[in-house]
């Protein structure tokens, strides 16, 4: 087999030696392109000529109504979108199911996917709920409800610095302030420390799976199904992982070949403190030597993950931030000094989940890494907070937090094979009760905390 | 030779997306001719009244309220034309000297029809219309209505009132194609719905097979501006909920094109409930009182009164005459149904003679005092 393929490999390279070399490539496009022709021709067949046999059944007109502004001065703003298989046409438009004057921009007339903008002069009232409406000319009515209606922010310093406001208090003040739990944690034992990594992971993984079920709801409020909102969340989530995943593994190999020195030096490192304390990744380093000595698996740096971890956390505060905004936004929620605290104490356990690996690493200039950190963790809230509450879009939010769920579990899963390597034995840290106690007390704090919050 | 291959593969594929792509692209030219239009047209719309925001738009206007200019012209009916319409059927006189009136209803259900402005509905009608045609005839004639189902569905015609059991329209169901003639003797004065009684009666009824028929007593009622009115709705989204309420069809109609009447002449509407799916609707009148005659089969007042409320298939003749000129509304004081456009406008005119007069109208406001001899015995003229 080996031979022949040689051979084969060589006429080809000796027919194209014969030939220009862009015909050979000419060719390959043509075959590569003939299924498509098929294709083209076929479809076209059945939009032209083939139209009549295949018209069967009746298409179902449709029009999700994405989001509802509620502005000063009496007017209501409902965002439209066809997302039907047909062409439809808007007849009239309602509040609470009672017909209304109103206008539509661009046009009442909308193409597939096609977007308008329904305006309905209505004095409406402030925190009541309302029902949203618009008429096909078919007669079908479509409708959004909206729990309590409150004035939409329009972008000025006002609006953006009170969510500015926001996203510091529920953001940055209390990852920084969970930051400051590191001395805590360097004090710690090996079984201890071990308890306290996998109570980041527990409370990683209930972020994530927050996030996923915060985008799903939305998937299923907001999201036309043409879109497929919730596929979208596990394929974001999964690429998004599966990137990370390739980022940090390549950054591990960097770091191996780059500074060799460096790693010699991190790794004497390691092994004096792997001597007093197994920290996963000194274990992995000296591991990745004796035992792994030909081939070099990729080190992950402490500094390295805990860069993720905040990464992770700031997507994931930023599909916070995109929620609180668009919260604010359609009236979900009264931003009562409870939902602040809820999330202050929410968010400080992020700050945790960032310094925990840093506990057993020597890394310089540690103050000036770790604040950086917090911020990368905690900013994006206000961004978020910004875009949810100015320009608001459901496939955005649903994007953001599928990635911000897949960088979580990336993290989740870097910490558990750190874990796993210090142990030397991959099967066996499912059998250490430290790491199960720290992972369920990880999402019960997560849980118990998340009651705070009113939704 | 295989170059020649691939440049016709390559010229096939090249034809075939483009032609794609032409078709596509077609829908783009359009929405950018759109586009262009866009710019021509500003609307203002809102800001009628305080708390409704004003708005210059250069989009389309969605107004069925005020606005009656985005009818395409498939209207089903023409509420102005049925509101003062009466069939009085073609007259002739049998040996023993009764009234013969001829009608013909044909009932179809192949129609889509605007049934309030950009809202198409499959209509079913009778002669084409909903409501139909208000049949008229006066106590003692023979109604004899010529019935051909021109539709896809059996139909029927139901009258209300004294028939014989086979001209009940009931278990006589007139398939596709078909023709019946229902004929009855017009026994009690008064006003009536005809329907469709084909099951399902409801899906029937609710795509518009009804209209009215008025029995005249033989001592006719006094002269007065006569109208009809049928309180209707469409649920157009099949929920079991109407969408639009109305009288005579179309929503908000009375309002954008109010009903003309003169200060001080006498009115009179044969108003019908037709209405599907609420148990109830109601007429109420603005800054007047009429004369209630319910079923109108008696020349007596039941009431006097601003308010009626009717079930469905009640029916009423309404009488009153306005004291002082203007615009009065008339709507269901169900207040919903109001909100999806039973409402409407009576335009009093300033009558020149009554004008004068304005300080001693008090004789023509309660002058509504009527020949109260007939009785009971009166209607039995058919036997």
């Amino acid at each position: 087999m080996e031979k022949d393929k040689k051979i084969h490999r060589s006429s080809s390279s000796r027919s194209s030696s014969l030939q220009p070399r862009w015909f050979a490539t000419a060719k390959m496009v043509a075959v590569a392109l003939i299924p498509v022709v098929i294709l083209a021709a076929m479809i076209a067949f059945i939009f032209g000529p083939g139209h009549q046999f295949l018209g069967v059944g009746t298409p179902i007109p449709e029009i999700s109504i994405e989001r509802i502004e509620f502005q000063e001065g009496g007017k209501i703003v409902a965002f439209i979108r066809n997302t039907g298989p047909i062409d439809v046409t808007v007849a009239q438009a309602d509040v609470n199911d009672r017909i209304q004057q109103a206008a539509i921009e661009p046009e009442k007339e909308l193409q597939r996917l096609a977007e308008a903008r329904v305006i309905i002069p209505f004095p409406w009232n402030k925190g009541e709920p309302y029902d949203v409406g618009v008429t096909s000319s078919e007669g079908t009515r479509f409708s959004k409800h909206v729990d309590a209606a409150a004035p939409a922010p329009t972008p000025n310093v006002e609006h953006a610095a009170f969510f500015g406001l926001i996203g510091v208090y529920v953001g940055i003040i209390p990852v920084l302030a969970g930051l400051l739990w590191l001395p805590f944690i360097r004090k710690l034992r090996a079984g201890m420390y071990r308890f306290f990594l996998s109570l980041t992971a527990g409370l990683l993984v209930f972020l994530g799976i927050d996030a996923l079920v915060e985008g799903n709801e939305i998937a299923a409020d907001s999201v036309a199904g043409v879109f497929n909102g919730q596929i979208l969340i596990a394929l974001v989530t999964i690429l998004s992982f599966l990137a990370l995943m390739y980022t940090s593994t390549k950054l591990g190999e960097r770091s191996k070949g780059g500074s060799r020195s460096e790693e010699v030096q991190q790794q004497q490192e390691g092994e004096r403190a792997a001597a007093e304390l197994p920290s996963y990744d000194s274990l992995h380093a000296s591991q990745a030597k004796t035992i792994d000595q030909q081939r070099p698996r990729p080190v992950v740096k402490p500094v390295a993950i805990a860069l993720m971890i905040s990464i992770g956390i700031g997507l994931h505060n930023f599909g916070e931030g995109l929620a609180i905004g668009a919260s604010v936004v359609l009236g979900q929620i009264t931003l009562s000094t409870f939902l602040v605290v809820g999330f202050m104490l929410h968010n400080t356990t992020e700050g945790f989940a960032i310094v925990s690996p840093l506990a057993k690493a020597k890394v310089n200039r540690l103050l000036g890494k770790m604040i950086i950190m917090g911020l990368i963790a905690g900013v994006p809230i206000i961004f978020g907070t910004w875009i949810g509450g100015f320009i608001y879009s459901p496939v955005a939010a649903i994007i953001f937090l599928s990635i911000g769920a897949g960088a979580i579990f990336q993290v989740v899963f870097l910490i558990y094979r750190g874990m796993a390597e210090t142990e030397g034995e991959r099967g066996k840290i499912m059998s250490n009760a430290s790491i199960i106690a720290g992972f369920a007390t990880g999402m019960l704090i997560m849980y118990i905390t998340g009651l705070i919050i009113p939704s | 030779m295989i170059t020649a291959k691939v440049i016709v593969v390559i010229a096939l594929a090249a034809a075939v997306t483009s032609t794609v792509f032409a078709v596509a692209g077609q829908s783009f030219v359009g929405l950018f001719a759109s586009a262009q239009n866009a710019e021509l047209k500003k609307h203002i719309i809102g800001g009628h009244t305080a708390g409704y925001g004003l708005y210059e738009t250069s989009g389309d206007v969605l107004d069925p309220v005020n606005n009656y200019n985005n009818v395409s012209g498939e209207v089903v009916i023409d509420p102005d034309k049925y509101l003062r319409t009466f069939d009085y059927g073609r007259v002739s006189k049998l040996p023993d000297g009764t009234t013969l009136r001829e009608y013909t209803l044909v009932a179809d259900d192949r129609q889509t029809a605007e049934i309030s402005p950009g809202v198409f509905y499959n209509v079913w009608t009778f002669n084409g219309t909903i409501p139909g045609p208000t049949l008229r005839a006066t106590e003692g004639d023979l109604m004899r209505i010529n019935f051909i189902n021109n539709g896809t569905r059996p139909h029927s015609i139901h009258t209300h009132g004294i028939h014989k059991a086979d001209m009940d329209g009931v278990f006589e169901t007139i398939n596709p194609h078909g023709r019946y003639v229902y004929e009855f003797r017009a026994e009690a004065f008064g006003v009536y719905p005809y329907h469709c009684h084909v099951t399902p009666l409801e899906e029937h009824i609710s795509h518009g097979l009804y209209g009215v028929y008025i029995v005249d007593p033989k001592t006719p009622r006094p002269p007065a501006d006569e109208m009809v009115m049928i309180m209707n709705g469409f649920d157009t989204d099949f929920d079991a909920e109407n969408n639009y309420y109305a009288v005579n069809t179309i929503p908000y109609y009375y309002m954008h094109h109010p009903i003309e009447i003169e200060q001080g002449k006498l009115v009179r509407i044969y108003l019908v409930n037709m209405l599907e799916f609420d148990p109830i609707n109601n007429f109420h009148l603005h800054g007047n009182l009429y004369q209630l005659y319910r079923s109108g089969t008696n020349m007596t007042p039941d009431e006097y009164t601003d308010m009626v409320t009717m079930s469905q298939g009640e029916r009423a003749i309404l009488e009153f005459n306005y004291k002082y000129p203007g615009q009065y509304m008339f709507h269901a004081h169900k207040t919903e149904f109001a909100e999806k456009g039973w409402v409407g406008l009576f335009l009093v005119k300033d009558h020149a003679q009554t004008s004068s007069d304005i300080g001693n109208s008090n004789s023509n406001s309660s002058s509504i005092s009527y020949p109260q001899t007939t009785t009971i015995s009166a209607r039995d003229v058919g036997n």
